[in-house]
């Protein structure tokens, strides 16, 4: 198979896949509220305006005239207007994303910044009490809720020691004009370190695991044997010889750890009021806002595929070993 | 032993999983969780769902900016409090009796063991304590002495008519002249003899005697006449406490937030509107025109002048009593209260929550949802992904495709989100959070089984089971499905905790099986009651019960991987 077919290919599974997640989206909705404007009785709209509403969902029409117009709306980007919000859900879905984005982005290459190398290390010290404390704390990050480690963090930090803000991407009020704006300055690193901390300790685990597990395997290797045979020293055969060898797992890792992001942490974000899609979603589900949970959602997916789907084109590209299936 | 090959394909990998150190912590841990889920009732201390109350003797004392909680005085509710000069009396409960011994209370040990209600100091010398069951006490000469009562009542107000004499009126309408030193108790008849309780009595500034009781009774005492006649306070409330002052200020107080005022001996008696409606117990007032009453919950007024004033107390003890001496203010509690988030004590060996529920309790009962739910999701998921994995990696073609592609398909779908949509729509229950946990978490068994299925199914034995006529569901469960099984053990460990934390993660955000208690659940209710920023011991626990079963899975998968993955083996 060719490199030309092969992204075809996989292009079209990744739009066969978002159509089916819209579906199945779509019934489900359907199947749990009958009639999603019941929600809006509460907030007091007037019949007229409530018959609106359904007519701009098409809550009327039969269901798979309803399911088309969905799917054409979607396409076109259009998702309708959220109950509680009342502005377009499409606007509030983009910038909560690049809010999620930006909060894992950071927690994810910090801790493979650390984890890689010091897996590394590990492998090196292997046997000692410095390894078994390295896997232990490893795993017991992994194992902690995040939820939890996060609110003790906020405990000792923020509480006790009234260090870190603790909630929040900036101290309110501001005024910023666009993403960029509001996120390149001292006042937003200061209140991510702590989300970031708590992501990052979670996903340490597995690239010190993994870098740590391949790099036993590749001391057995004859190369290194060899290099050992040249007289080089122990540090040079660990990074420069074993370590390059044993990254492609991790690689691998982190590839699927970036595809899954967008989903997010929705406990981080609600532990830490971070205005993210997962804890919008949150929000949607508990005031009934349909639009705007089926709209999260959706595009949350969507996003998941296309990372999915980049980092599976760019892996391509960076291990000629990978074969076009 | 002929054992089937399912049971031998076991076998191997826990002979394995003996050897690992880790491995036999991580199976002693669990084991440990599993029995405290088994047998939570027994280990938990106190029914989690109680509302705890504690008993106490309470003192606040007035400070700078407020009232303050001080020392206790010993375990048991304190009633009422008197003083002459320096010396003081605190009675209470269970025969207790503290004494003012300079800056300190001291215990006094008493000739009977029943509840005491007041106390009063004589004008000159002498003390009288009365309490239920008839008992009367005089203090008399630095010793106390009991005196016999002609019936065994409920007595609760004791003041003196004069150095010789004191009247005490009880739960049943007794009123009783009693006079000393002799001892004789005078019964006085009621002007209305329907057994309502009086609670208290003071002296008033021209000589009589003024009680109040239930429905807003009150008796006035004429020791010149001998005579009780029915007076009218203006309230039909139950009265609780009386206090008069030596100019003839007076204030009484009342259930439901009843006060009643007198601001001179020939004043009329004033309701007076309440800040708050609870019970008040207790009031004090002088003739300058300061006045305080405490009540229920910890509720202290102070009057301004112009109106009554609530003043902020920390408590949510139940004051009874005041103790006015100058500057020195002092209230005095507590019957049996709730005891909101507590730290960790004796009692309640995690503390307490916002509600008085023992987390102790919580804690052990909360291992349950979270062992069912991640055995029986982890179950699920295995089933689920193991036959699908069998089934895409033996029969390839066109089944292959369309399984396949689902699991691609839900790799698009975020798990933590997907979960919250779920529960959403289908409201709370505990079969929705399993579903919720496993719907999505089988894709990766499914892709791993097929990966090793299919490598498998191409070896010689499946070949030989093949020739000799085997049925394909056969050969997928009899011979290709023992040599996956160190693999699926090793999924199911891995996701017995994956569904731990996804649990936790569903009962914190709230999304829980409603009704259960659960490790995430009373995270949940810490963070919604604002507490968890003061109450550590609320929300430490939970989290690490979750942190130690999930690493002790975790162990225990790790030495299951070696037994999956044989060059790991090689290694060692």
């Amino acid at each position: 198979m060719s490199r030309r077919t092969y992204l075809i290919k996989r292009v079209l599974q990744a739009i066969f896949s978002i159509w089916i997640i819209a579906t199945i989206l779509f019934f489900l909705f359907r199947m749990g509220l009958p009639d999603p404007t019941a929600a809006l009785i509460t907030e007091g709209l007037n019949p007229e305006q409530r018959a609106a509403v359904r007519a701009q969902f098409g809550l009327d029409a039969p269901l798979w005239q309803q399911y088309v117009l969905f799917l054409t709306n979607a396409v076109q980007g259009e998702f309708g207007t959220s109950f509680s919000y009342r502005a377009p859900v499409s606007e509030i879905v983009w910038e909560r994303l690049a809010n999620t984005m930006i909060l894992m982005l950071m927690a994810i290459i910090l801790a493979y910044g650390i984890g890689v190398p010091l897996g590394a290390w590990l492998s090196w010290r292997r046997g000692s009490r410095t390894d078994t404390a390295g896997i232990f704390v490893g795993l017991m990050f992994r194992s902690a809720p995040m939820f939890w480690t996060g609110m003790i963090a906020i405990l000792i930090f923020g509480v006790w020691l009234s260090l870190m803000p603790t909630s929040g991407m900036r101290t309110l009020p501001y005024d910023a004009d666009g993403f960029w704006d509001k996120v390149l300055t001292l006042d937003f690193l200061w209140h991510a370190v702590l989300p970031v901390m708590i992501v990052a300790l979670y996903y340490l685990g597995s690239p010190l695991l993994i870098m740590r597990n391949t790099m036993l395997e590749v001391y057995g290797e004859d190369f290194i044997e060899m290099a050992r045979a040249k007289g080089l020293r122990e540090r040079d055969i660990l990074y420069k010889h074993a370590a390059r060898n044993a990254l492609l797992p991790v690689v691998t890792q982190l590839a699927v750890t970036i595809g899954l992001a967008a989903g997010g942490q929705v406990v981080v974000e609600v532990v830490f009021s971070w205005p993210g899609l997962g804890r919008e979603i949150l929000n949607a589900v508990r005031t009934s806002d349909f639009p705007l949970a089926q709209a999260s959602f959706l595009i949350m997916a969507a996003f998941v595929i296309t990372l999915n789907l980049l980092v599976d084109i760019l892996y391509t590209t960076l291990d000629p070993r990978v074969s076009f299936r | 032993m002929n054992l089937p090959p399912f049971f031998r394909a076991a076998a191997g990998p826990l002979k394995l999983m003996v050897q690992d150190r880790l491995a036999v912590i991580g199976l002693c841990v669990l084991g440990f969780i599993i029995a405290m889920a088994l047998f939570a009732p027994l280990i938990a201390t106190h029914d989690p769902r109680h509302i705890n109350e504690i008993e106490d003797g309470s003192v606040l004392t007035r400070g700078a900016d407020g009232w303050e909680l001080g020392e206790s005085l010993g375990p048991l509710a304190l009633n009422d409090a008197d003083h002459r000069g320096a010396d003081a009396l605190i009675v209470g409960r269970g025969a207790t009796v503290w004494e003012r011994d300079g800056a300190q209370w001291r215990r006094v040990e008493m000739p009977v063991s029943t509840d005491f209600n007041a106390v009063a100091f004589g004008p000159d010398a002498g003390a009288l304590i009365v309490g239920e069951r008839g008992t009367i006490l005089s203090l008399e000469g630095g010793a106390w002495r009991a005196i016999d009562a002609p019936a065994p009542a409920d007595l609760r107000g004791v003041a003196w008519i004069d150095a010789s004499s004191a009247l005490i009126v009880g739960a049943g309408e007794e009123i009783w002249r009693l006079d000393l030193p002799e001892g004789t108790i005078t019964e006085i008849d009621s002007p209305v003899g329907r057994g309502f309780s009086l609670r208290s009595v003071a002296r008033d500034a021209d000589g009589t005697l003024l009680a109040v009781g239930e429905r807003g009774l009150a008796i006035r005492y004429d020791p010149q006449t001998g005579a009780a006649v029915l007076d009218r306070l203006g309230s039909s409330r139950d009265l609780n406490h009386i206090h008069v002052a030596p100019g003839g200020a007076a204030l009484v107080t009342g259930e439901r937030g009843t006060l009643l005022r007198r601001a001179g001996p020939d004043a009329n008696w004033i309701t007076d509107p309440a800040p708050d409606t609870r019970a008040l117990r207790a009031g004090w007032i002088d003739d300058n025109g300061a006045a305080i009453a405490v009540g229920r919950n910890g509720i202290v007024m102070e009057w301004d002048g112009a109106a009554w004033q609530l003043v902020p107390t920390e408590s949510e003890r139940h004051l009874r009593a005041l103790l006015i001496e100058g500057e020195n203010w002092l209230a005095l509690g507590s019957d049996r209260f709730v005891t909101r988030t507590a730290p960790p004590s004796r009692e309640h060996w995690f503390g307490t929550d916002h509600l008085g529920r023992d987390l102790f309790s919580q804690n052990v009962h909360g291992s349950r949802i979270a062992l069912l739910v991640g055995f029986l999701g982890a179950a699920l998921v295995v089933l689920i992904g193991t036959n699908v994995g069998l089934i895409a990696g033996y029969y390839r073609g066109r089944t292959e495709t369309v399984l396949m592609r689902t699991v691609d398909v839900m790799y698009g779908i975020p798990f933590e989100p997907f979960a919250l949509i779920l529960v959403l729509l289908f409201q709370p229950s505990l079969l929705i959070v399993i579903l919720a946990v496993s719907l999505l978490t089988w894709r990766t068994v499914a892709r791993l089984i097929r990966s090793q299925v299919l490598s498998l199914r191409e070896r010689p034995f499946v070949k030989a089971a093949r020739v000799a006529g085997a049925s394909d569901l056969r050969i997928m469960y009899l011979h290709i499905f023992p040599n996956v099984m160190p693999l699926v053990f090793l999924e199911l460990a891995i996701i017995v905790g994956v569904s731990i934390i996804a649990e936790a993660t569903l009962s914190f955000l709230g999304l829980g099986p409603p009704h259960a208690i659960s490790w995430g659940g009373i995270l949940h209710d810490a963070r919604l009651s604002g507490a968890w920023r003061t109450a550590w011991w609320w929300n430490l626990p939970p989290g690490i019960f979750i942190m130690v079963t999930v690493l002790s899975v975790f162990f225990i998968s790790r030495s299951l991987e070696v037994v999956a993955n044989p060059r790991l083996r090689a290694r060692q």
